[in-house]
């Protein structure tokens, strides 16, 4: 958020490159919904099908075919190898210097089983005919001993057999832009925001990552893709030695599912000084005052929330008590679908694995099933599972949600969160509406401090910059500030939500789940959104601030 | 199996061999893991895995790149260092880089047992088993992990260190739930050694929580308790403290243990009981003695008497400070008592038992002031006794408060840690300790 009312204004309404979601004609990517899921991929560009084409991955592409081939040849009833490829290139720097360059892969085969009922997997980096060869009969003898403590066998739903390759759209590689340029961009924000008098540190950072993978399974499906994703960063530091205080405020760009043009749309060098100046205000900002309160939540704060609250509950594994030792359960089970009233009736939650720019989407999931989009909550009612082959068979589904994903070669795929988005009030409000309604509120921007209970109940989110609102007006930056709440009263104490222009996306390159752990890319688009909640004093143990 | 010391210091010697820059680092982490999930009583998913990293680190006129793969033959490690050396020539400078160590002496550490090494799907499969017998002889929903990993990490330079350390950890752990969902309990264990893990003992710990669960538990007015917090619990708010325990962070301003014009070595920051310490060498929890950038982990004393003895202190900044560096811990030990979790129970008139914590934050480092939930085992204690679940509850709450405000420390154990860092720490009874709200979550 922008650090003056008046700035703040001018970007709800004309908002800047850097926030604003680029309109989808930009993008070749699939078109947003696409039920039934079509067979095949919609074509890539002319670039990805080149990447494609020239893709190292093609090479080893008999070893995935023979990891089929000796797993099923072994007794297994159904067989998918993946080769998977990782590239992560970061800079970073600090103050006036370059702290660290990297250019990390990491690439793999892995080979999944179902034998006798029970699932196996076996990994491994050595890409020759032997050692894939015993992974895969290694997995098939795993399954065959696990089946033996199982009293049920598990079985899939159907999905056609679909045969395709897909690239995730962006207009410049970010893997082709020269260092010096990246790390010449970050020393120049660096040194704009340093400029700023009372500003301490600053730390500034452009992670790009490619995700590529080689799908094979028994059934005859093959599925080849490539994902680049972006995250540019910028953080300023503020410190008050004399009081023994210190804050920092983060840009609230969120990584995407793009090339090297999201980096430079979020115009690091314009906005440092815009960061630099926040961090100072946050320094000398007042302490919050406690109490229940209206929030408005803008996108980049909203988004987390979501992912958390809606997100986590309506994952059919955690339902099923598959996460209970790790992530946790549900508050939702089976049979609350459809009956469960979870939120106001403005509250429109829905998943989507075909939105342009999403971290989670695809063409199609780690077992050939088809991106989708589809109803998670509808009108304020629970409504719609995220769920996979295995889990559709469990609840008696007839198909796949395709939420599948392993996030490397030495994963074994599971169910994983796809983009689960609040949409936008028909009203058409902007953030300016929403506050102008609000006589006793705070606006919350950016993601800080957050946590939630392990059936998604109690939750305690921070965030990046607090504006007490006041009779309709923005007054004062405001400090130390949580809010508490429980997922259903949250979401049924939401009654003002924007209109589709203040829709924006937010994401995480880094949502951990299962064992062993994984982390999975994601996104959640909404607008600015009004609640009531508890709002604690974050300075003291006891939340009141004193 | 993971790399033996003879073919990682091949691997490492063909890329420095290669190299034409004066400065390069060659760290070679590999591993082969087993493990084998269940839930609902029943295995869910399995697996082996062998795992490889080659990272070769180049330097020129101070800047340096960093590159790595998966690549374990010579020309593709080679490779490797072709691409560092030409990424650090387009990388801007570092004034803060240092020059490569040469030989070091290391403590002898011995972390492997031959028996972890073995593991495969049988011995996997017959300690799930048997924890899912206890579950279901109590008519319990068992879920969780058996996992286990052979590792080694070797790490040389172009200034002659050559570093190489294996382990082996075998993890256990596991959640009851009773079938109406009323109830939970966990138990886990962690060691280097196979027969340290007694698979059964977990169940029990797990499935007896669970069953003291059963049930619709009172909630707990929020507010300040008298806590008793078993070894994980301790060990998860303790792990914010140790993280925030950077000399330059502190120097800067930026950290609980920042001062004006210095930081806070030397005062006596809590209770003076409380002791904290690493040591490679514990002949039970042995842990690598080899530290970042290849500094050798030595014995040391962060905490005694309460007062705050070191701080991790990279060697960029030991040498602008002009002190020593001290590299980052991989072992964290307490001292203790001899009592056990009952033992402190019976020690409280009134006040609460917690199991673990959960989604742990960091809500304000100027405190080290964290947010987290209570789960798999919240209890009331009346008069030195448990009498009863309590509902789930957020704490807001800092470590510090557990090492000043200490009423008695238990007998130290080793918790299960996913930083791979080992915390081996008392339980903790605690007078002040605050809770902000209560959950529903079970």
């Amino acid at each position: 958020m922008p650090s003056t009312r008046r700035a703040f204004l001018a970007a709800t309404t004309a908002a800047t490159a850097g926030l604003v979601w680029p309109h989808r004609e930009a993008w070749a990517g699939p078109a947003p919904a696409r039920v039934p899921a079509p067979a095949s991929a919609p074509a890539s560009a002319d670039a990805g099908a080149r990447m494609l084409a020239m893709s190292p991955l093609l090479r080893d592409e008999p070893l995935a075919q023979l990891a089929v081939d000796a797993a099923r040849k072994a007794g297994a009833s159904y067989v998918d190898a993946r080769l998977v490829a990782w590239q992560r290139e970061q800079i970073s720097v600090r103050d006036d210097h370059v702290s660290d360059v990297g250019l990390r892969t990491d690439y793999g085969l892995g080979v999944r089983v179902l034998a006798d009922g029970a699932w196996g997997f076996a990994a491994t980096q050595r890409l020759d005919s032997k050692s894939v060869g015993d992974a895969a009969r290694s997995a098939v003898s795993m399954a065959r001993r696990s089946a033996l403590l199982m009293p049920e066998p598990i079985s899939l739903v159907a999905t056609p057999v679909v045969r395709g390759a897909w690239v995730s759209p962006m207009q410049q590689d970010p893997f082709a832009v020269p260092m010096a340029d990246k790390a010449g961009l970050l020393l120049a924000a660096a040194r704009v925001a340093m400029a700023i008098k009372g500003v301490a540190h600053v730390d500034a950072t452009i992670l790009g990552v490619r995700e590529e993978k080689l799908l094979i399974t028994s059934e005859g499906s093959r599925v080849h893709q490539i994902f680049h994703r972006v995250l540019p960063g910028l953080t300023a530091t503020a410190i008050d030695r004399r009081r023994g205080r210190f804050v920092t405020r983060d840009h609230e760009v969120a990584p995407m599912l793009a090339g090297y043009e999201h980096v430079t749309a979020a115009d690091l060098v314009g906005q440092a000084p815009v960061i630099a100046d926040e961090a100072l205000q946050k320094l000398h900002a007042a302490p919050v005052v406690p109490g229940k309160k209206q929030v408005i939540l803008a996108p980049s704060n909203l988004w987390l929330t979501i992912h958390e609250s809606i997100g986590h509950s309506t994952e059919l594994d955690r339902a099923l008590g598959w996460e209970a030792n790790f992530a946790g359960t549900s508050f939702l089970t089976p049979d609350k679908r459809g009956k469960l009233k979870i939120g106001s009736e403005r509250v429109q939650i829905t998943a989507d694995r075909t939105q342009p720019g999403g971290l989670a989407t695809t063409a199609w999931d780690d077992e050939a099933v088809a991106a989708q989009r589809w109803a998670i909550v509808e009108d304020g009612v629970f409504v719609g599972w995220q769920t996979t082959r295995d889990l559709a068979a469990a609840v008696g589904d007839t198909s796949s949600r395709g939420c599948l994903y392993a996030d490397g070669y030495g994963s074994v795929a599971f169910p994983r969160m796809p983009n689960v988005s609040l949409q936008p009030g028909a009203e058409g409000y902007t953030t300016e509406d929403l506050i102008n309604a609000t006589d006793d509120g705070i606006l919350i921007s950016g993601r800080g401090s957050w946590s939630i209970d392990q059936q998604r109940y109690n939750f305690q989110f921070g965030g990046q910059f607090f504006w007490e609102i006041k009779k309709g007006r923005l007054t004062r930056p405001l400090r130390d500030v949580a809010y508490q709440a429980n997922t259903v009263e949250f979401w049924s104490s939401c009654d003002m939500l924007g209109g589709a222009a203040s829709y924006r996306l937010g994401g995480t390159i880094s949502d951990g789940k299962g064992e062993p752990s994984q982390s999975n890319a994601v996104s959640h688009g909404c607008p600015p959104a009004r609640f009531t909640v508890n709002v604690i004093n974050t300075s003291t143990n006891t939340g009141s601030g004193t | 199996m993971s790399l033996r010391r003879s073919e990682a210091q091949a691997l490492v010697k063909t890329a420095l061999k290669a190299a034409t820059l004066a400065d390069v680092r060659v760290r070679i982490t590999s591993s082969r893991s087993g493990n084998l999930r269940f839930a609902g009583n029943a295995p869910t998913t399995a697996g082996e895995v062998e795992r490889l990293d080659v990272s070769v680190t180049a330097t020129r006129d101070q800047a340096s790149a960093t590159v790595s793969g998966t690549t374990r033959d010579a020309p593709g490690v080679i490779a490797l260092v072709r691409r560092a050396e030409a990424l650090a020539a387009l990388a801007p400078k570092d004034p803060e880089h240092m020059p490569p160590l040469g030989p070091q002496t290391y403590l002898r550490v011995d972390a492997e047992d031959p028996a972890v090494v073995k593991l495969g799907p049988d011995e996997r499969s017959d300690a799930v088993a048997r924890v899912l017998k206890v579950a279901r002889d109590a008519k319990l929903v068992a879920s969780g992990l058996y996992e286990h990993v052979h590792r080694s990490m070797s790490f040389g330079t172009s200034a002659g260190l050559f570093a190489y350390h294996a382990d082996t950890t075998v993890t256990l752990t596991t959640t009851c739930r009773t079938s109406d969902g009323s109830g939970s309990g966990w138990g886990g264990a962690m060691s280097h050694r196979l027969a340290d893990l007694d698979a059964t003992a977990v169940a029990r710990r797990a499935a007896d929580k669970a069953e003291m669960t059963r049930g619709t538990a009172p909630a707990l007015a929020p507010g300040a308790y008298t806590v008793v917090l078993e070894a994980q619990a301790v060990a998860d708010l303790l792990g914010f403290l140790i993280g925030s325990l950077g000399a330059r962070a502190a120097d800067e301003g930026r950290s609980f243990f920042s001062r004006p014009g210095g930081n806070a070595l030397g005062e006596a920051l809590f209770g003076p009981q409380i002791r904290v310490y690493s040591d490679p060498q514990d002949p039970a929890h042995p842990s690598t003695p080899v530290g970042t950038d290849g500094l050798p982990l030595t014995k040391t004393t962060w905490i005694d008497q309460g007062k705050l003895l070191a701080l991790t202190t990279p060697r960029w900044w030991a040498q602008k400070q002009g002190r020593a560096p001290v590299p980052a811990p991989r072992s964290v030990f307490m001292a203790g008592g001899t009592a056990d979790v009952s033992g402190l129970v019976r020690g409280v008139q009134s006040g609460v038992l917690v199991t673990r914590l959960w989604y742990n934050r960091m809500l304000d480092p100027r405190q080290i002031l964290a947010t987290g939930l209570t789960r798999d085992g919240t209890f009331k204690i009346d008069a030195g006794k448990l009498t009863g679940a309590v509902k789930n509850m957020r704490y807001n709450e800092s470590p510090v408060t557990l090492l000043k405000q200490a009423l008695a420390l238990g007998k130290p154990e080793r918790v299960v840690d996913e930083g791979g860092t080992i915390y081996v720490v008392p339980p903790i009874v605690v007078e002040g300790f605050h809770f902000a709200s209560v959950s529903d979550a079970v």
